[in-house]
């Protein structure tokens, strides 16, 4: 841990997304490495990967195993883990929803609610916050078929398009929150390797804004731009 | 119980032999002999009292946390989670004639609920002090015995991360926010997540809030800091943080400080300078305090002080990967077994008389 900083990235969905991004800032993920499906990767210039579980992220950056980490604001708080998120990466947009049976109008005047989740930490303190009993049943996967098997009344999960819901009978209830990619960073390592973590901040935030930048032109379709740059590309809009 | 339940674990409960064992002893002992040479006097703590005590010392644990339970005439009584309460109280009831400043010290379990979750790692045995009076050289004392303690177990590389619990608020009072909007924009700079600030506020969070996450680093943060400093509250801070940093510079130490003033480290009792130490090759903090100078007022004598704590399970992580030649025993020398005990036993009394280590085989 002393030499350099290792990164804890998530091989889940924004994997490639990441490695983009990271790479467009001087951070290079070995493709070799990854190819060869190794977990611990290291580019020869101090800098370091853990290729982890995306729930795994937070408690690898946590303990301070990894400096820092990109994950998913919904995985962070279902971590509820301590520690800092200096950086939104802006992608993987994704939002937290209840979902309920299309048909099922009366959902919240049921007297106990039982939620499925992948998610049952976020799942239990929203319904709490509100003051509604529930019954949170933790799954690992396939969330959306828990209502229509009669194993719950409601799900809450994360969705991008909306279309798993769709196909499931689905409607979305209410939305907790969006979701998008965060750097985070162990609170140790922001103070120990100061200089280090701040470049990497400052090397991912001109990435992000010139993404940004990048997409409200393409959304205006201003031809006279330059033409984006193949590191930056990203589908547009594509969440919601 | 059968006797396989007998054996679990109840979560938090810690058992500790062999060379683990000698290594926090160790660490321990060398802590104490430091505090000790600056003529912090020991105060052994009761393991329990009043849950009153606890909950208004407030801040520390939250209630959920401490392990409470009844006693024989019905009150209820809570197994210690922290020391601060517990030196507050008596420095508030038995000591209340002692004139300023009063030097304590302490080692010992704290005894926390501690909910299972990755990451954490355990801080249930704590040495700390604490300083009661006011003042520069109060707080200037205390970050001087903190490194030398750490110093004194091999952590040489520690930092001390500084800051002030009045900078913050100050800057906050100036936003006019309601109390748990300002309780949630404290979590979020702590998280420094500059997204759950937009959210709280519902806009565009105020260019300062966004500014002070960013005064950290060296002693240089504290000019432009003191450019936003514009209530009385921050600028009494910056005094503070300015003056610390100067003794530092003079006495030579002063690369052992980094400054942190966008978040209030450690507790909500903390009214004046925090501090958190780190040291490379652990991910969580060594130990904190601060300046406390309302607390041991909750307890009816109004008298400021500042302490720190260290967990004595992050160090001993950490000095063990250090490999310390320090904590390491002599090893015994042997007594061979003889057909007559005395004539053995005589010769292991002889030679623990002569201060030998030794071992009967």
């Amino acid at each position: 841990m002393s030499a350099g900083i290792t990164l804890a990235i998530p091989t889940g969905r924004i994997f490639a997304e990441t490695a983009q991004i990271l790479g467009s800032a001087g951070w290079v993920v070995p493709r070799d490495g990854v190819v060869a499906r190794k977990l611990l990767l290291s580019n020869g210039r101090r800098q370091s990967f853990i290729l982890a579980k995306d729930r795994d992220v937070p408690t690898y950056v946590e303990h301070g195993v990894a400096d820092a980490g990109i994950v998913g604001a919904d995985v962070i708080a279902e971590a509820n883990a301590d520690v800092y998120q200096p950086l939104d990466l802006k992608i993987g947009r994704c939002l937290m929803v209840v979902a309920r049976r299309e048909k099922d109008h009366a959902l919240m005047a049921k007297p106990v609610i039982r939620v499925a989740s992948k998610y049952p930490r976020v799942a239990q303190s929203h319904f709490h916050a509100c003051g509604i009993p529930v019954e949170v049943i933790p799954l690992a996967g396939s969330v959306e078929l828990a209502p229509a098997l009669g194993l719950a009344d409601c799900i809450v999960d994360v969705v991008q398009t909306g279309q798993t819901l769709r196909a499931n009978g689905l409607v979305v209830e209410q939305v907790l929150f969006e979701s998008t990619a965060r750097l985070i960073a162990n609170r140790a390592a922001f103070r120990l390797k100061a200089r280090e973590l701040g470049a990497l901040v400052a090397a991912l935030e001109g990435v992000v804004a010139s993404m940004a930048t990048e997409q409200e032109v393409r959304l205006r379709g201003d031809t006279s731009a330059d033409p984006p740059k193949p590191a930056g590309r990203r589908r547009g809009g594509e969440a919601k | 119980m059968t006797v396989s339940s007998i054996l679990q674990i109840p979560h938090g409960a810690q058992c500790f032999y062999g060379e683990a064992a000698g290594l926090r002893r160790a660490i321990e002992h060398r802590v104490g002999e430091v505090f000790a040479g600056w003529s912090y006097e020991e105060i052994l703590l009761p393991l329990f009292d009043h849950y009153d005590v606890f909950a208004r010392g407030g801040g520390l644990t939250s209630s959920e946390r401490i392990f409470r339970f009844i006693g024989r005439q019905g009150e209820v009584l809570a197994l210690r989670p922290d020391f601060t309460a517990l030196v507050a109280k008596i420095v508030a009831s038995r000591m209340q004639d002692r004139p300023g400043p009063i030097r304590l010290f302490y080692s010992g379990e704290v005894l926390r609920y501690q909910p299972p979750q990755a990451g954490r790692q355990e801080d249930l045995f704590q040495i700390g002090l604490e300083h009661i009076g006011r003042g520069l050289y109060a707080d200037l004392e205390i970050l001087l015995i903190a490194l030398e303690a750490l110093d004194a177990v091999g952590v040489a590389d520690a930092v001390l991360t500084v800051g002030h619990a009045g900078f913050v608020q100050g800057i906050l009072d100036s936003l006019d926010v309601a109390d748990d909007e300002r309780r949630a924009l404290l979590e979020a700079l702590r998280g420094r997540d500059r997204l759950r600030l937009r959210q709280i506020l519902k806009r565009e969070p105020p260019a300062a809030l966004i500014q002070i996450m960013e005064l950290f680093g060296g002693a240089e943060v504290l000019e432009p800091a003191r450019r936003m400093a514009d209530r009385p509250g921050s600028r009494e801070a910056l005094d503070c943080l300015e003056a610390l940093s100067a003794e530092f510079q003079a006495i030579g130490v002063g690369g052992k400080l980094q400054f942190d003033l966008g978040e209030v480290l450690g507790f909500e009792y903390y009214t004046g300078l925090v501090f958190e130490i780190h040291a490379p090759g652990l991910g969580q903090a060594l130990g904190g305090g601060g300046r406390y100078d309302s607390l041991i007022g909750k307890f009816g004598a109004d008298r400021p002080a500042v302490g720190f704590s260290l967990s004595l399970d992050r160090l001993a992580r950490v000095v063990s990967t250090r490999e310390p030649d320090w904590t390491r025993r002599q090893s015994p020398l042997r007594v061979a077994k003889q057909k007559k005990p005395a004539a053995a036993l005589q010769e292991a009394l002889e030679l623990r008389r002569q201060g030998r280590r030794i071992r009967i085989e």
